[in-house]
This record gives C-alpha cells, sequence and structure tokens, in this order.
C-alpha cells in the first residue's frame, strides 16, 4: 500500500498556524505546553513542516533553547512577584508563589507556542511560495514586494551585524570580549545598520520595479495542491490528545 | 531592435536642492552604439540614466525637469514618467541589489524577470541557458544567488535584464567587481548586443570606454564638458584630470602622442580595442 500523502498546501500550513494561535489564547497551559511538544514532533514528523534549509533548522533549535529558558524566567519572576496560594521553594528568603507560578507558565506557553507555530511555518516555506500564494488569494503585489525586502533583509540581517562587528574589531574595538562589550557595541552599530538597511531596501525595491515587478505581467498563481482532510484530522487528534492530559493533569491534581 | 536616445537640453533639479543635478545637457547616441558617460563622483551620471529609465520621475516626483528625451520615436517632455522596462533595462550600481534574494537558483532569478513580464514558459529556459553560457556563468545556473562573488553577481544581475531583450540598456557603473577577465567578456558581450539594444553606460575611468565606447559624454558637476567619439577624447586628454584612469596610463599616453605626433592617437584607440 502507497504511504500516505503527509504534504500539506500552505492553506494548510496556515489553517495549522491559526489553529495553534486559537488553543495559544484559549486553553490552558497544560493543553499549551503538550500542544509545543507535538508541534515540535510536527517538525520531524510531517514533512511539509521540514526546515527549507539548514539555517532554518538551527534557528529552530536555537529557539527552542532559548524559549526554555525564557520560560524558567518568566515563571520564576511570576512566583517570586505574584503572592498568592501555597509557597512552593524558599531560596535565600525569597519566596516562589504557587498562583504566580501557574500565572507564569500560562504566559509562557502561550508566548512559547504563538512564536513557534509562527517559526514552523516560515521557516518550512520557502517565501517564494508564499509571496505567490498570497497573490493569488488576491492580495495586491505591492504587499508582496514589502513581505519580500522585510523576509529578504531579516534573512540577511545576521551576516550584516557579523561584518559590522568585524569592521569594527579590525579598528580595534573589542566588541566580542564579554557580554557587556557585545551590549555596548550593539548600541552602537544600530545607527549604521538600520540606515544601511533602510537604503538597501529603497535600492532592492527601485530594482525589483525596474525588473517589472510591478508592471504588467503577472507571476504565476500559486498552484493550489488539491484539497483535503488531512489538516482537519491532524488538528482533531491533536485537540483530542491535548484535552485527554488536560483531563488526566487534572485528575492527578485533583 | 536599437533604439536612439537623444537628450535636448535636458536639466533635472532634485527637490529640496538648490543646484541642479544635471543642467543642459545635449546628447545623441545613434541606434545600436554604445555611450559612455564618463566623470568623477556626484558628476550626474546615475541621474542622467535615472532619468532615461523613467524611475527617477516615479521616485522624486516632484523634482523640476526641462528639456527633452527622445527614445526612438517617443518623445517624452521633459522625462519618463514611468518606468520603460522592458523597452529600456536599468542596472543599479550595486549588483546585490539587483537580486530579488527571493528565488532559489542563478536560473530562477533571472526566470523570475520573464515571470514578470509574463513571458515565462517551461521553453524559455533554452534562452536563459544561453544566455548564461554568452556570458560565461552557465556553470552558476544552480547556485544561489545569494552565495556568488562579486563579480558572478555582478554578471548575474547583469543576466536578470538582458534576459528582457531591452531596446536601450542602461549600466550604471558595470565594472564595479569586474576583473580584468571579465571586463574582456563584457567588451565582447556589448558588441555582441549592440545590434538589438543601445547601451549607455556609467564609469569613473576611461579605459574601458576607450575600448567599447562609440559616443563618449564627460560630466562634471552636473554639466557636459564633453561630448564625442574616443579620438575627440584623447586628442583633449589633458582637461580630464579628474577621469584619467591612472598615473601610468596618464603617462603613457602622453607619452605616445609627444613621440609620435597627432597620428599616435590612432595607434592609441588601436591599442585599446586590443587589450
Amino acid at each position: 500500500m502507497a504511504p500516505p500523502d503527509m504534504r500539506l498546501d500552505l492553506k494548510s500550513k496556515l489553517a495549522s498556524v491559526f489553529f495553534l494561535w486559537v488553543c495559544a489564547f484559549t486553553l490552558d497551559w497544560p493543553v499549551n505546553a503538550t500542544l509545543i511538544l507535538l508541534a515540535i514532533l510536527l517538525r520531524y514528523v510531517v514533512p511539509g513542516f521540514r526546515p527549507t534549509s539548514q539555517r532554518a533548522a538551527r534557528s529552530i533549535v536555537a529557539f527552542m533553547s532559548y524559549s526554555t529558558l525564557i520560560v524558567l524566567i518568566v515563571v520564576s519572576l511570576n512566583a517570586v512577584l505574584l503572592p498568592g496560594g501555597d509557597v512552593l521553594l524558599i531560596v535565600g528568603g525569597i519566596g516562589f508563589h504557587e498562583s504566580g507560578a501557574l500565572f507564569g507558565l500560562r504566559t509562557a506557553c502561550r508566548l512559547v507556542l504563538l512564536s513557534l507555530s509562527v517559526l514552523l511555518f516560515f521557516a518550512s516555506t520557502p517565501i517564494r511560495e508564499f509571496i505567490r500564494f498570497l497573490q493569488g488569494t488576491g492580495f495586491p503585489p505591492q504587499l508582496g514586494l514589502v513581505l519580500l525586502l522585510t523576509l529578504h533583509f531579516l534573512e540577511q540581517l545576521p551576516d550584516r551585524i557579523n561584518q559590522i562587528f568585524a569592521a569594527q574589531e579590525a579598528r580595534g574595538s573589542p566588541v566580542r570580549a564579554n557580554v557587556v562589550s557585545r551590549a555596548r557595541a550593539f548600541v552602537s552599530i544600530l545607527f549604521p545598520l538600520v540606515l544601511s538597511s533602510i537604503s538597501e531596501s529603497i535600492d532592492r525595491g527601485q530594482a525589483l520595479e525596474l525588473r517589472g515587478f510591478l508592471g504588467q505581467g503577472q507571476m504565476p498563481v500559486f498552484e493550489n495542491r488539491r484539497s483535503d482532510t488531512s489538516l482537519l484530522t491532524m488538528s482533531l487528534i491533536l485537540l483530542s490528545i491535548a484535552l485527554i492530559i488536560l483531563r488526566i493533569l487534572n485528575w492527578l491534581i485533583a | 531592435m536599437a533604439h536612439r536616445v537623444i537628450l535636448e537640453s535636458f536639466s533635472y533639479q532634485y527637490p529640496g536642492q538648490v543646484t541642479p543635478a544635471l543642467a543642459d545637457i545635449s546628447l545623441a547616441v545613434p541606434k545600436g552604439q554604445c555611450c559612455a558617460l564618463l566623470g568623477p563622483t556626484s558628476a550626474g551620471k546615475t541621474t542622467l540614466l535615472q532619468s532615461i529609465s523613467g524611475i527617477l520621475h516615479k521616485h522624486h516626483a516632484s523634482g523640476f525637469a526641462s528639456g527633452k528625451i527622445v527614445i526612438g520615436d517617443e518623445s517624452y517632455a521633459p522625462l519618463p514618467e514611468e518606468i520603460q522596462f522592458p523597452k529600456i533595462a536599468y542596472a543599479l550600481q550595486d549588483p546585490y541589489v539587483q537580486i530579488s534574494g527571493v528565488r532559489e537558483t542563478v536560473l530562477d532569478e533571472i526566470r523570475f524577470t520573464l515571470e514578470n513580464l509574463g513571458r515565462w514558459d517551461s521553453s524559455t529556459d533554452d534562452s536563459i541557458l544561453s544566455l548564461l553560457r554568452h556570458l560565461g556563468i552557465d556553470h552558476l545556473a544552480e547556485r544561489k544567488p545569494t552565495t556568488l562573488s562579486g563579480g558572478e553577481t555582478q554578471r548575474v544581475a547583469l543576466a536578470t535584464i538582458l534576459i528582457a531583450e531591452p531596446d536601450v540598456l542602461l549600466l550604471d557603473e558595470p565594472l564595479t567587481a569586474l576583473d580584468y577577465v571579465a571586463q574582456d567578456r563584457l567588451s565582447d558581450l556589448f558588441k555582441g548586443i549592440k545590434e538589438r539594444s543601445t547601451i549607455l553606460f556609467t564609469d569613473t575611468h576611461m579605459e574601458f570606454a576607450l575600448a567599447v565606447a562609440d559616443v563618449i559624454v564627460v560630466l562634471e558637476k552636473g554639466r557636459m564638458v564633453f561630448s564625442g567619439d574616443r579620438k575627440g577624447l584623447l586628442d583633449h586628454i589633458d582637461s580630464f584630470e579628474s577621469i584619467l584612469p591612472s598615473h601610468q596610463w596618464k603617462e603613457l599616453i602622453r607619452t605616445v602622442k609627444v613621440s609620435q605626433g597627432p597620428e599616435a592617437t590612432e595607434a592609441i584607440l588601436k591599442a585599446m580595442e586590443t587589450i
């Protein structure tokens, strides 16, 4: 028997992002935490969500490690600053409260799920396909142009920052010496970075116009694959799993 | 088909500026010829190309322009108000911005131009590959455009507009980032496409212009200080200190002129063409 077609078209992928956003805003943290784990699993299991490049794959890994840190910070801060409920832990005379910790967990899980869903979408979708999709659904080409320039800018940003850092280092500035040096250097590179980026964006926009981007021709409309029910099925399965876990957790707590 | 390009007493002043960027420029480039716009930085070379391409008015509509620009049989008074692509193709000075950045391969990047024009189909890929071969970059067809070297990017940038087969080709400092081998190739390319396109290009130095240009215009602070052919430029070489290619060139040209007399100009030009 042929394996099932696990590819997803852009509509389905956008719908999954939307689904995760709705869950993030409406459901409690245990469900959202489960959805975060499942979303990470999606990146490995569903071909449609696999990163398009090694760089994109690295960005997901980096996001996961940073988000763990962010969750810990948000939970700790809330547990300390929002008193209420039992005191879970006392460290050096500072109490960590249950209500604050739960609030922190809720907020952090929500933020991570929202960000992860967007990251998964863009890491697994070539910009070209996304813009064609937008044009195919009736968005004006100007929007495509703006989006294209923004995404290209974001893609080039790390390289550009490294170049400016290297230029500063060549002048003897200790920009990579320690965290304080990096922070100080970042302020000094921000201004040239923003100015040069704006200037390049204007030039790139002109170059695109000069190649007829907004002219009489029309970019080929994104080819929609046959519509399928795989997304709906997957969403229902994910939601069911999340709800079951929630029930089990509630039962265990009770 | 190549078009003639004529400017009649053309002047342009950017909004908010007190002095004109271009003042009273009159020049005529017959169809199928190559015109070099020479001059130091801030001479008005880029503004001149932008005026012809139509992008100047589109982005600085409140600038003050006077005079007339004629392209082929169409007359624009004072200048084209819309981008004239693909009739007129304009390559910007920085080749990196010419690359859209959203295409995975060089081949696909060039397809992008044809897609914008509504001309792309699978059969046009042969024309793209043929053009890439002509530019000596066919081996880059499957490479990612953002990973190319400066010289390679320059040629890919050129390919992105040449594929549209423009009647007039405007190139802003096309020699930037090109080594001598690539400059030779560009020179051959110019000779090859002159029947199809009239070419106007800018440069800060004169050696390439002396090798390929039929018409040479020298600008300084927005004013035209010379217009003529290569022989005329060499005859007045001492007047253009700012665009002399280098100390060595300057000495060589003077030595040959002094030692061989006025006939030396022909010899220099012949030598330039063979370099």
